[in-house]
């Protein structure tokens, strides 16, 4: 018995150790230090730094628009990501029936997720740009010039060009994570409830959607973290231009810490990121847990 | 395909009639709106890769091009550094999903098999991995991967992807749960150690798992900015990505060059989607038949 006890820790020893260390090492740690930094003035270069309590928060708090901006572009992604949902679950519905052609149409929905991102950013920059651009020439195409705007240099519209442009590329895997849970209902349901006599809709408000609800919860979950941390398309894209019109709360840090190399205060924007998500994991768990 | 077993889970949509006749129109009509979403971007850019500049001055960008020239995927190939880009791209996938693969599942293993002390210690770090906006910390792990020399080497990034992460944890865990424990059992009698049930009998059979989350950790790796952008500054540890990044810098406004090297750069992650597809969505499956 002693024996199976020490190869127990042996294994539990050699298995955990590499997957523990680098998690320590990059995760544990670094969130520490972040935490650590955000109360000095430390420049990132420098090997000397001061301690100087909250006055990275409080500087945030009072003194700081840009991150504020930054922020409520992050919720422009956070709408039209959640107004996806039920627009993806729809087309999984769909993309469930075994309708012919339904397994293309799925590889098709899933195509931009599996791109690169960089090489989708570039493309919308051409697909949106002023000249030759190609929903421009779409819009001439169909006489809607009246509609044409500066897509990309508007700054009432950039950030919901760039996160159309998340949307396009995201989408796809959500809804494929949808069909793989509207899959897993057994279709006895459907049918109990048929002769109950539901219609269409009632049979998707009342079986499929509660059968997907911890998918629902996962995806929402993806949604608000993924937007919260927005940062590859308008990093590329815009660089946060015209004049940090479309900067968000990640790409802004970043600046900070990199370009102005004010890590106290980057390393506080974390730390207040980290924050925020926690309270969205809180608040999503007590709204949407239905089973108490 | 096992017809009746996938009939036992789709939602009945009866076509018959004509209220039947316009559900199938409507559907296929959503089906080829999202074609188009999906498609036009990138035929477009397709296109634009065969144009010549001033072809591209006159012509929509959707209208085909008058001549099939190669010129745009030449200068590329010429100046865009695409072979190291390759190399390194197929260096870190190869070495990432490796270590990856052995990492989560050894983690997985002894997480589903095992009770011991630290348990909740180790699932809250994963746990914490999850949850870390990267972004931000990427500033104190800049130092640690500077400190240990690996700054400017593709071994930095390496060890950053190794790490494993919660959701290939879970589905791992999920493909061991249903692996019954009189297996481990019965190997044990035989007087199999733990490890050699781990690579006798579990490991083989979790080998489906391994391909889709090896297939979506390529992807992701292959992909990746961030962490090439700012680990690997060095011409010669350009990435697929970076080196698009690089070569657009280098290309201000000719989109028809550029679009070649977005076709480029898309090319590999498609070939590799088409191919493996069953494997993607098969895993992607099982993670979320959760119930």
């Amino acid at each position: 018995m002693n024996s199976i006890l020490r190869q127990k820790q042996l294994t539990l020893i050699c298995f955990l150790f590499l997957p523990t260390a680098l998690m320590l090492m990059f995760v544990a740690y670094p969130s520490l230090k972040l935490i650590q930094q955000s109360f000095t003035d430390w420049n990132g270069v420098s090997k000397s730094f001061n301690y100087i309590g909250l006055a990275n928060y409080y500087e945030i708090f009072t003194n700081a628009p840009e991150v504020w901006i930054s922020l409520k572009n992050n919720f422009v992604y956070m709408f039209m990501h959640l107004a996806s949902v039920p627009v993806a679950i729809f087309i999984a519905v769909l993309l469930s029936s075994k309708i012919k052609g339904s397994q293309f149409f799925k590889l098709t929905v899933f195509l931009p997720y599996i791109l690169n991102g960089v090489a989708v950013a570039y493309l919308f920059s051409y697909f949106f740009s002023p000249v030759g651009g190609t929903f421009n020439g779409l819009l001439e195409l169909f006489h809607l010039e009246s509609l044409i705007q500066g897509w990309l240099s508007d700054e009432r519209i950039v950030n919901f060009t760039l996160a159309f442009v998340s949307v396009w590329r995201f989408t796809g895997f959500h809804i494929v994570l949808y069909v793989a849970g509207i899959l897993s209902i057994p279709s006895d349901l459907y049918e109990a409830a048929e002769l109950d006599g539901a219609g269409f809709l009632q049979k998707i408000r009342y079986i499929t959607i509660p059968g997907i609800w911890t998918v629902i919860q996962i995806t929402v979950f993806l949604h608000l973290n993924g937007t919260l941390q927005t940062f590859d398309i308008p990093f590329v894209m815009t660089n946060g231009g015209p004049a940090g019109a479309s900067s968000t709360f990640s790409l802004y840090s970043i600046q900070m810490a990199f370009q102005y190399n004010q890590m106290g205060m980057a390393s506080a924007m974390g730390v207040i990121l980290l924050i925020m998500i926690i309270g969205i994991i809180f608040l999503q768990n007590k709204l949407m847990d239905r089973k108490g | 395909m096992n017809m009746n077993g996938e009939n036992r889970f789709a939602i009945p949509i009866r076509f018959n009639g004509i209220a039947g006749m316009l559900l199938k129109f409507i559907i296929y009509m959503v089906f080829i709106s999202i074609c188009l979403i999906v498609f036009i971007p990138l035929i477009s850019v397709l296109i634009t890769s065969f144009k010549t500049f001033v072809e591209m001055g006159y012509s929509s960008s959707l209208s085909l091009p008058s001549t099939f020239n190669l010129e745009n995927y030449k200068t590329v190939l010429e100046e865009g550094h695409i072979l190291i880009a390759f190399k390194n791209s197929l260096i870190l996938v190869a070495a990432s999903v490796l270590i990856n693969t052995l990492v989560s599942s050894t983690a997985a293993y002894c997480i589903t098999r095992f009770d011991f002390r630290y348990k909740k210690i180790v699932m809250a770090l994963f746990i914490l991995g999850m949850m870390v906006p990267h972004y931000t910390t990427e500033i104190a792990r800049f130092s640690i991967i500077r400190d240990m020399g690996l700054y400017n080497t593709l071994l930095g990034p390496i060890v950053l992807y190794a790490a494993a992460d919660l959701m290939q944890i879970y589905i791992f865990k999920q493909f061991m749960d249903k692996i019954p424990r009189s297996l481990d059992e019965s190997a044990m009698i035989d007087g199999a150690s733990y490890m050699g049930i781990f690579w006798k009998i579990i490991f083989p059979l979790i080998i489906p798992a391994s391909a889709t989350l090896a297939i979506i950790k390529a992807v992701i790796v292959i992909n990746d900015m961030y962490i090439p952008y700012l680990y690997m500054p060095g011409i010669k540890n350009l990435t697929l990505t970076t080196m698009l990044m690089f070569f657009n810098d280098a290309q201000q406004g000719s989109w028809n060059v550029l679009s070649a090297a977005i076709v480029i750069v898309m090319v590999p992650t498609v070939i590799v989607y088409v191919i493996f597809q069953k494997y993607i969505f098969s895993g992607i499956t099982a993670g979320a038949n959760k119930g």
